[in-house]
């Protein structure tokens, strides 16, 4: 998707390798995420879906400017952010952790927690930081009487609720929530969830959200990216790709997921067969194929480029026009 | 904390008199009387004097002097040059810290003793040189210990919050890693000052330490070995002083560790091997062809402040062949039940009422631990959530699946490990002989839960308990593991107990359902019935939490259940889900209902089952 | 096999660098090295000796030259001579470094054969009397020095109770039974400190195996409780138990050379404070030297066998 006036935050064919240490140059180099391009719109929720080892967490820290990507660049309001980010961007790009009980300090009040951003950014006089903070926990539907207690006095939703007046505390423009409510009981979910889609009506923030429940991806962006082994198999808005997926990837994983009203009584779809291969040895040519039902041998011979369908969508694969009919799931 | 005030007070105790030793009216130290030498405890000397017809109590408290300078010294400097070395060298990371650190390690190839007497030799003995040498053993426990907990609390969550927001590394060092690090830094310092003085004792009694005529413990001891014959009390003192001062800071060094670990605290007193106490009573026996009937079970907990049920009342039934799930939300008392019923409850937890009747005669809650044991494994087996810490890591797979087998057959060496290699393919692991001389950590998520599988059914069991057994894996794997489940289910005729939080999971693997909230289960029937047509508010509030799957969900995100799940400590006294109820009334916050049939094959806890049933739009949620 | 080659390979590096240090040692003295080893008591050293003892000990060549000599030498096990009598610091060694590798290993046994068992007794039944008891014991234990411990047993023992010989050492070929008779008092002594800390952590690692998952697996399994504590709960609680066994051993080393001191035990450690009251640092060096590659060896020994019981240590 080309940058437009509108993009906020673009990644430009980032890559990322780590290096697996070993002795005497044994090591082994992982492409955590290669060649991705994305771009979010201000106001803008973009989905990335994927599973473990897809790669996904370490693209949401690329895009904050956490970690610096071994090639390509990010691009925030038109600037491409260096290795060290200037205050006034940091700013701006926020972060909500998966565990809400691991990302707060749990010998500090929350108050003083929340009172950190300001601090740092200088957005308010100190005398005013027990109004902004008071503010902030009303704003995510805490008491705010409760900014003198510890985390662990909370219970899992609530320091989820705290943990995202944090991200709030610097009014940023961009978000990256990283499998928000995946520790989080079915119950409480929802309320999380609500609590987001609220937020981003309110504020206008431009959000990643991270996930590997498409159920939640679907109702909650605007758009989705599906990621396998550090690739992009497929790119549009989320109903459209849901409705009608064309990477044999996502259908397979909209298949595999779970649903309510589908499978009573009925025998659930073939799931797919095997395992996600070695992210230190990945195959050559597209990476799915090894688990794909639809392989031929030129999957092999070199990784499928990110076609864009004209219609808004993009999608990695050379036969995704061919099996729209035979795989299209009910 | 009140635990560390007794330690604390020995050494403020001994630190005192120390410091106040030229205050006290002692006669001096030095001061030589050789015509009352090796005199026996009086009121001149109340504990008598040395070889010299010095005072031994002066020599004693002045003595000290000697033990807590180096001790005090040595410890100060190490950890204040050590724990910056490490902070700085963990933050910055890079060549030099590493050069820095690899510099320590240096230190540690040599023994304490014998680095120490090498530097004697070259400086010559003394207090200084006593320091001095013994900073620089005690440097490298602080280094590495300041730069591993640096490299461990960098990465925590709450650390990169910190980076996200914009912190610069001076803030987050002293706000967010420092006093994480505060504490095992302390612990160090006390048992270092213990080894300091263990060492400064041991050199001076050497002879390589502190220089006579200065009174030092190891030099007394060292000198009243050489009359202990005429005067063994000498020997005495300076041990007793040495050692009560070692007693007291290692008693400081674990005190703190506890306090600084609540986890170890609390669990010190349990028993943990000890066999669950079978409960008393008849066994209730039942004549039907019911698997596994369940009646009342009641699990206890006795915690310091109340015994809590995390499971109360709980009653199903399982018929052969048939898939019970019971699904329920964190500290629902779902999994408790599970282990109950196998007699794997935690050391802290028994079952304290109930009955569960297995194949019409035998009630497990009431069996000896030996008589359960022979059936475990054989009769009745269980899939744990994690595969990777319920398998043992330093074992093959095939060894533990061969395990399995051997507990409940006699076989021979290769008869077992042709079943095992038939079991690992039966759950679809490829190259299933490579496979069984795998180690648990060289295998997949998936693959080790398949392993997990093969141990489970290999003792050909008729009643499977799987407990979260895909909520660890990705949805491609999970949907193989699931399919697996129900083919073993159909192919073995196995009844199987279903424990999962997921109620898609639920809808795709189990016949019938049972929801538990809080230690209770609050419906129970078949899934189709329950998921179309819920007759309890819990259920459908729960339902109703879904985010919906179709794109005609236009009306958005739903809303969850408004408060949170109650305390065990602090149960509603009626019905559990009553303060969260969107359809309470006020008899439900003062009366219990029993599990009652409110239909054919349907139990539910609540009794405006139709009015729910009516509503077609959701449940508007309540406000807690 | 490659992770073991490369931990024997990571083992030689650390002996060429203790050997540099220790090597280093006597120059990294601030003045010099000769004028300090003889200047005892305050007054200035006569030139003319501490001339004669630069070239003693080869200090008036170049630092490089001394190193390279002194680096050929040790391959030839040629430790130089001593200062005060002349003979091969090696020599000297060989004669004595048996019977302190004996007392060790004697030390070791014992302290691990009350240790290890009590612990693993207490450990399987915490808060039981045995559990008590053991807590009040070792922590006592752990708190007298061995050298005190040593010369309270002498003090008890041979003085009052005139049963057994003060000290001293009879070699095993005169008489077998004289010989461990002298080696068990002493060995004793350190295994009573060694013993409590190997209990202490028994004892903790086997409460900690004892809660794992996997354990409750194998109960699961229907395996019978005598199988589980060895197969499941020791086998796993062991690799704690031979880490800090490691960790101590430096310490185990200082309370040997004290205890044979306190018993006349003719090991190296009466060697060595002759040597450091004497100034002789081509002795001290020796000692010191050949005490930490034997230090280095026992570690290397210690994490193979962790190797062979944690197969998730071999991968990397």
């Amino acid at each position: 998707m080309e940058p437009t006036r509108h993009t906020l935050i673009a990644a430009e064919g980032v890559t990322m390798r780590f290096g697996r240490a070993g002795f005497f140059g044994r090591g082994k180099l992982v492409h955590a995420v290669s060649d991705v391009s994305l771009s979010l719109a201000r106001g803008e929720t973009l989905g990335l879906v994927g599973e473990s080892g897809s790669g996904k967490s370490t693209l949401g820290r690329l895009m904050l400017g956490l970690l610096a990507p071994s090639a390509g660049r990010v691009r925030f309001d038109g600037a491409a952010l260096g290795a060290q980010l200037p205050p006034a961007l940091r700013r701006r790009m926020q972060l909500v952790f998966q565990d809400p009980q691991a990302s707060l300090d749990p010998r500090r009040r929350i108050g003083a927690q929340l009172a950190d951003g300001l601090a740092i950014h200088r957005l308010a006089p100190k005398a005013e930081y027990a109004a902004r903070i008071a503010a902030l926990l009303e704003q995510v539907g805490l008491d705010p009487a409760h900014a003198s207690r510890f985390p662990h006095e909370f219970s899992g939703g609530q320091r989820q609720r705290i943990a995202i007046a944090r991200a709030l505390s610097t009014a940023p423009d961009f978000i990256v929530a990283d499998e928000p409510v995946s520790a989080l009981d079915v119950s409480v979910q929802a309320q999380i969830l609500a609590l987001l889609a609220t937020l981003r009506a309110r504020l206008g923030v431009a959000m990643l959200f991270i996930s590997h429940d498409l159920r939640v991806v679907r109702q909650l962006c605007d758009r989705v990216a599906v990621l396998y082994l550090g690739r992009v198999m497929e790119e549009g808005p989320a109903r459209a790709v849901f409705a009608a997926p064309r990477h044999p990837y996502t259908r397979a994983l909209l298949a595999a997921s779970p649903r309510l009203g589908q499978s009573i009584g009925q025998p659930a779809p073939p799931p797919l067969a095997g395992e996600p291969p070695d992210p230190a040895a990945p195959p050559s040519g597209c990476v799915f194929r090894t688990r794909c039902p639809l392989a031929v041998d030129a999957c092999a011979a070199a990784v499928p480029p990110l076609r864009d369908c004209g219609d808004g969508r993009r999608v990695a694969c050379i036969r995704a026009g061919e099996g729209d009919d035979a795989a299209a799931l009910p | 904390m009140r635990r560390l005030l007794m330690p604390g007070g020995m050494i403020l105790l001994i630190l005192a008199a120390a410091l106040a030793a030229p205050v006290l009216p002692l006669p001096a130290p030095l001061a030589m009387d050789i015509m009352h030498r090796l005199a026996p405890p009086s009121v001149a000397h109340w504990l008598g004097t040395d070889e010299f017809g010095r005072d031994e109590l002066s020599r004693l408290i002045w003595g000290a002097r000697a033990s807590l300078a180096v001790a005090g010294g040595s410890t100060a400097i190490a950890a204040a040059i050590g724990t910056s070395l490490g902070v700085i060298g963990g933050y910055l990371r890079g060549l030099p810290a590493f050069l820095a650190i690899r510099a320590m390690d240096v230190v540690l190839c040599f023994p304490p003793l014998l680095l120490a007497v090498l530097i004697v030799t070259l400086v010559g003995p003394g207090i200084v040189t006593l320091i001095v040498a013994l900073s620089i053993l005690f440097l490298p426990g602080f280094t590495r210990l300041a730069y591993a907990g640096v490299l461990q609390t960098r990465n925590l969550d709450y650390v990169e919050a910190q980076r996200v927001l914009g912190a610069g590394r001076a803030r987050i060092m002293l706000r967010t890693i420092l006093p994480n690090i505060a504490g095992p830094i302390l612990v160090q310092a006390s048992l270092t000052a213990a080894a300091a003085v263990v060492l400064e004792a041991g050199l001076s009694f050497l002879g390589l330490g502190v220089v006579p005529p200065t009174p030092s413990w190891g030099l007394m001891v060292r000198s009243a070995r050489e009359v202990m014959g005429q005067a063994p009390l000498l020997l005495l003192w300076p041990c007793l002083a040495l050692s009560l001062t070692i007693l007291a800071l290692n008693l400081l060094c674990d005190r703190l560790r506890d306090a600084l670990d609540p986890q170890t605290a609390p669990r010190r007193r349990r028993r943990t091997m000890a066999a669950a106490r079978p409960l008393a009573g008849a066994a209730a026996t039942d004549g039907d062809a019911t698997l596994l009937a369940v009646d009342g079970l009641t699990v206890e907990i006795a915690t310091p402040r109340g015994p809590i049920r995390p499971v109360r009342d709980v009653s199903f039934s399982l018929g052969a062949g048939e898939t019970l799930a019971i699904v329920g939300e964190s500290g629902s008392g779902k999994s408790v039940t599970g282990l109950a019923l196998l007699g794997l409850l935690p050391g802290a937890a028994r079952v304290s009422h109930g009955a569960a009747v297995y194949a019409g005669t035998t009630d497990l809650l009431r069996c000896q631990e030996a008589s359960l044991r022979a059936l475990r494994g054989s009769h009745l087996a269980m899939v744990f959530q994690d595969p990777m810490s319920a398998l043992n890591p330093v074992h093959r797979v095939g060894d533990q699946i061969a395990e399995a087998i051997l507990a409940h057959a006699r076989l021979d060496a290769k008869a077992v490990r042709a079943r095992v290699v038939a079991l690992l393919r039966r759950v679809g692991i490829p190259a299933p002989v490579a496979r069984a001389r795998a180690f648990p950590h060289e295998m997949s998520g998936g693959m080790r839960q398949r392993a997990m599988i093969a141990m489970a059914i290999a003792a050909g069991p008729r009643l499977l308990i799987a407990d979260e057994p895909t909520t660890a894996l990705d949805v491609t794997i999970e949907a193989q593991v699931l399919d697996l489940l129900a083919a073993l289910q159909r192919s073995e005729g196995l009844g199987m107990i279903f424990i999962t939080h997921s109620l898609p999971v639920v809808a795709r693997i189990a016949d019938r359902v049972a929801v538990m909230y809080a230690g209770e289960v609050l419906e129970q029937g078949p899934v189709a019935e329950i998921f179309a047509r819920p007759l309890h508010p819990y259920t459908r509030a729960l339902l109703d939490s879904m985010v919906p799957e179709g794109d005609g969900a236009e009306a958005g995100l739903p809303a969850g259940i408004a408060g949170n799940v109650p305390s065990l400590l602090d149960l509603p006294p009626g019905c559990s889900f009553a303060p969260r109820c969107a359809l309470r009334r006020p008899a439900c916050e003062t009366l219990r209902l029993p599990l009652n049939e409110v239909a054919p094959g349907r139990f539910s806890r609540c009794p405006y089952g139709r009015e729910i049933a009516a509503m077609a739009a959701p449940i508007p949620a309540a406000r807690a | 096999m490659a992770w073991v080659l490369r931990r024997i390979g990571a083992s030689l590096l650390l002996v060429w660098v203790v050997v540099t240090v220790v090597f280093m040692a006597i120059h990294l003295v601030p003045g010099d090295p000769a004028e300090l080893l003889l200047s005892q008591g305050g007054s200035a050293p006569d030139p003319a000796a501490v001339a004669a003892l630069r070239g003693q000990l080869g200090l008036d060549r170049p630092l490089l030259a001394q190193y390279g000599s002194d680096l050929v030498g040790l391959l030839h096990g040629d430790l130089g001579l001593s200062l005060q009598d002349q003979s091969p610091v090696a020599a000297d060694i060989a004669q004595r470094l048996p019977r302190t590798i004996e007392l060790l290993c004697a030390a070791s046994i014992l302290a691990l054969g009350f240790g290890v068992p009590l612990g693993t007794l207490a450990g399987i039944a915490p808060g039981g009397m045995l559990d008590r008891a053991g807590a009040a014991v070792s922590a006592l234990l752990l708190s007298v020095p061995v050298f005190v411990v040593g010369t309270l047993l002498v003090l008890v023992f041979a003085e009052q109770l005139g049963w057994a010989d003060a000290g001293g050492f009879v070699p095993i070929d005169r008489s077998l039974a004289g010989h461990f008779a002298h080696l068990a008092m002493p060995a004793l002594t350190i295994a009573l400190g060694l013993g409590a800390m190997l209990y202490r952590i028994t004892r903790a690692a086997v409460l900690d195996v004892a809660l794992r998952d996997y354990v409750r697996t194998a109960r699961a399994k229907g395996v019978a409780p005598r199988r589980i504590l060895w197969r499941h709960v020791l086998r796993n609680a062991l690799s704690p138990v031979v880490t800090v066994f490691g960790l101590q051993f430096g310490a185990l080393i200082g309370g040997t050379v004290l205890v044979e001191y306190v018993f006349n035990y003719p090991g190296l450690s009466g060697l060595l404070v002759d040597a450091v009251n004497a100034r002789d640092y081509p002795l001290v060096q020796g000692i010191v030297l050949v005490i930490s590659v034997l230090f280095v060896a026992i570690n290397l020994t210690l994490d193979l066998l962790y190797a062979a019981l944690d197969p998730r240590v071999r991968g990397r």
